[in-house]
């Protein structure tokens, strides 16, 4: 059959999960595809740039913003809602059959099936942590999955990874065509040992460099991000300017900055069009339950809760945290202990989630007042007319971010 | 009279919220005006011998290996154990104590041998919930284990406690951790002290006698609720 074909009928399935409200119909349309053709990613991509977007931490937000700097100038499709496994990745792609560029959002452990699918013409390597260690593997098998997928990449393919993780670089560093990008991030909490020979990492005091006897150390970076300067290889420079608060989106905005320019645009322009971007997919979506404005915000492990609680420290008092502990969040709440919530001091701070008792015992220790309630109403009740930052784990996101207005 | 905690090795055995357990013993002595101490002791500190409780944690295996030959020069932990401190050991960090562990590439490390246990790999990993009947006078334990090895007593060894459910140390044993004099192991992370209120205090009442009850009924609520949802 046809992949037009295929593809039309497949939306048809798409558009009954969504009427019958069963799904967003994203799912659907491209399991179908891919049942009736199972090769269908590497017919779609044929003929494409397509654009890889993988790490632990901000892929939605930075392939949101690549897709709006790429905008400026091309026709692109993409996944920036989050389907980031195969089925997401056939759905995005047989979107607008016409749109010469994909920019794709692909799952860490989904890396090497999509290099193999698409041919890519550019990869972006953000960063690997640790990410519910009950159900996913541990951050080195990760790095190793990787390496062996980049050794696959077609030639010309062009590397854009981070030099301030130690396992994005080694997964990297065996690459011909590699640009490192630096946004000055300090330390990691999982590189204690150096991936390359499992020896003691030796990591400067301040945490800006690592290095090893076996000769594994920190790459110069081409492009550095100082502030809100971006500077390029050649002495190019922008002041990135992000719409979504926080350190990790102004440094997702730079390395979306960096991709685009690679296909023509401007760093100028590219940043004038991210600067638009205030929310993605239900971050920092506004979001109101009772009388209290709530801002929707997602933290899902160690480290997106620790930049988080940075980027809330600077919005309203009221913060709200809701912990669930289904499959998706992780049923492990051990990395409770791992995050610091001395940020949360001098805040109103009310907990909820089906783990909110181990929330609030983790918060008893770390000295911050705080009260425990049932649900999200009562936890509005409790802060009534009021801004509030909404912090929540993976499942209590996603129930949330389909009442997000803006 | 300062009662010292050494936290050994966090940066490469804190993968399961380890330094939780530190962090719950402190605050219970603080809320008790017990006079004391936490030392961090990263990998490029010198040990101290005479402190009076250690806790080692949970890590992969390429930290477990560096943090055993770290813990393994010049018999540091059998000086401590000969001073007269106590030990308490997650995962890990339980596995280290013993004569061997798995690592991998199917490779067999030879372990400290302070205790009489020894760890092989399991076909399965032991992923999930591990709530267990304590042989000491304390409440039920409930704790969360992930661990892919399975440990087996070379002598006769009591356990920390008896499986309801979940895994423990496996091998048919249906019991989890182990209780000598001076260490205590646990295959539960979570970290078992926020959980487990009682072994928090009975710790440390093994090195420090009596404790003054505490009321922090947080701890104890969470105690009911994971061993009310483990059965
Ligand atoms: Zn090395």
């Amino acid at each position: 059959m046809k992949l037009r074909l295929i593809i039309g009928i497949a939306n048809l399935f798409g558009a009954i999960s969504r009427i019958t409200k069963r799904g967003s119909g994203v799912m659907v349309t491209g399991r179908i595809i891919l049942k009736m053709q199972p090769n269908a990613v590497s017919a779609l991509s044929r003929n494409r740039k397509v654009i890889l977007i993988s790490g632990t931490n901000g892929k939605t937000t930075t392939t949101s913003l690549i897709f709006s700097a790429l905008t400026v100038k091309n026709r692109v499709v993409s996944n920036y809602t989050g389907a980031n496994l195969f089925a997401g990745l056939a759905a995005a792609l047989s979107k607008n059959l016409s749109a010469p560029m994909a920019a794709l959002e692909v799952d860490e452990m989904v890396m090497p099936w999509a290099i193999k699918q698409t041919n890519p013409e550019i990869v972006v390597l953000l960063n690997l942590g640790r990410d519910q260690l009950d159900r996913l593997s541990e951050v080195r098998f990760v790095a190793q999955k990787w390496k062996d997928a980049l050794a696959e990449l077609p030639k010309q393919c062009q590397i854009l990874a981070d030099a301030d993780d130690p396992f994005v670089v080694w997964a990297a560093l065996d690459w011909q065509n590699v640009l490192w990008f630096s946004s000055g991030a300090l330390g990691h909490i999982d590189a204690s040992t150096c991936p390359s020979c499992g020896i003691v990492l030796d990591w400067s005091p301040d945490g800006a460099h690592y290095s090893c006897t076996c000769g594994f150390e920190k790459p110069v970076a081409q492009w550095v991000l100082t502030g809100d300067e971006l500077r390029g290889p050649q002495g190019q420079n922008v002041k990135v300017v992000s719409g979504i608060p926080g350190r990790a989106a102004l440094s997702n905005a730079a390395r979306a900055i960096v991709t685009a320019s690679y296909f023509g645009v401007s760093l100028q322009d590219s940043s004038i069009a991210i600067a638009k971007v205030t929310s993605v997919d239900g971050r920092f979506g506004k979001l109101k339950i009772g009388n209290t404005d709530f801002r929707l915000m997602l933290s899902k492990n160690p480290a997106s809760w620790r930049e988080t609680l940075a980027t809330s420290a600077a919005g309203p008092t009221c913060v709200l945290l809701v912990v669930n502990a289904n499959t998706q969040d992780g049923k492990d709440t051990s990395w409770l202990w791992d995050v610091d919530f001395t940020p949360l001091t001098q805040r109103y701070v009310v907990v909820t989630g089906d783990r909110r008792l181990d929330v609030s015992a983790r918060l008893t220790v770390n000295e911050i007042a705080h009260h425990v309630v049932a649900n999200e109403s009562a936890a509005a009740i409790l802060l009534g007319e009021v801004e509030a930052d909404l912090i929540a784990s993976y499942t209590a996101f996603h129930r949330l971010a389909k009442s997000v207005t803006t | 009279m300062t009662f010292t905690i050494v936290h050994l090795l966090p940066e490469l055995l804190g993968t399961y919220g380890d330094r939780g357990n530190v962090e719950i013993l402190s605050w219970r002595l603080r809320a008790r005006e017990v006079p004391h101490e936490v030392l961090k002791i990263g990998v490029s500190d010198s040990i101290p011998t005479s402190a009076d409780l250690y806790l080692i944690g949970g890590g992969e295996d390429d930290a477990q290996i560096a943090a055993l030959e770290i813990l393994g020069k010049n018999n540091l932990l059998q000086k401590v154990l000969d001073s007269g401190a106590h030990i308490f050991a997650v995962c890990a960090g339980f596995q280290i104590l013993g004569t061997q562990f798995p690592a991998s590439g199917d490779r067999i490390i030879q372990g400290l041998g302070l205790i009489g246990v020894e760890t092989v790999s399991a076909r399965h990993r032991s992923v999930g919930e591990l709530l267990s009947r304590p042989t000491a006078p304390i409440e039920m334990l409930t704790g969360f284990e992930n661990h892919g090895g399975q440990t087996r007593f070379l002598d006769e060894l009591q356990p920390l406690g008896h499986v309801v459910s979940g895994i423990g140390n496996g091998q048919g044993s249906n019991v989890d951790g182990l209780v000598t004099p001076q260490i205590v192991a646990t295959y539960m992370h979570g970290p078992a002290f926020a959980r487990n209120p009682e072994l928090a205090d009975w710790i440390l009442s093994r090195k420090l006698g009596s404790l003054p009850s505490l009321s922090a009924p947080v701890f104890n609520q969470l105690h009911d609720e994971r061993v009310s949802k483990a059965k």
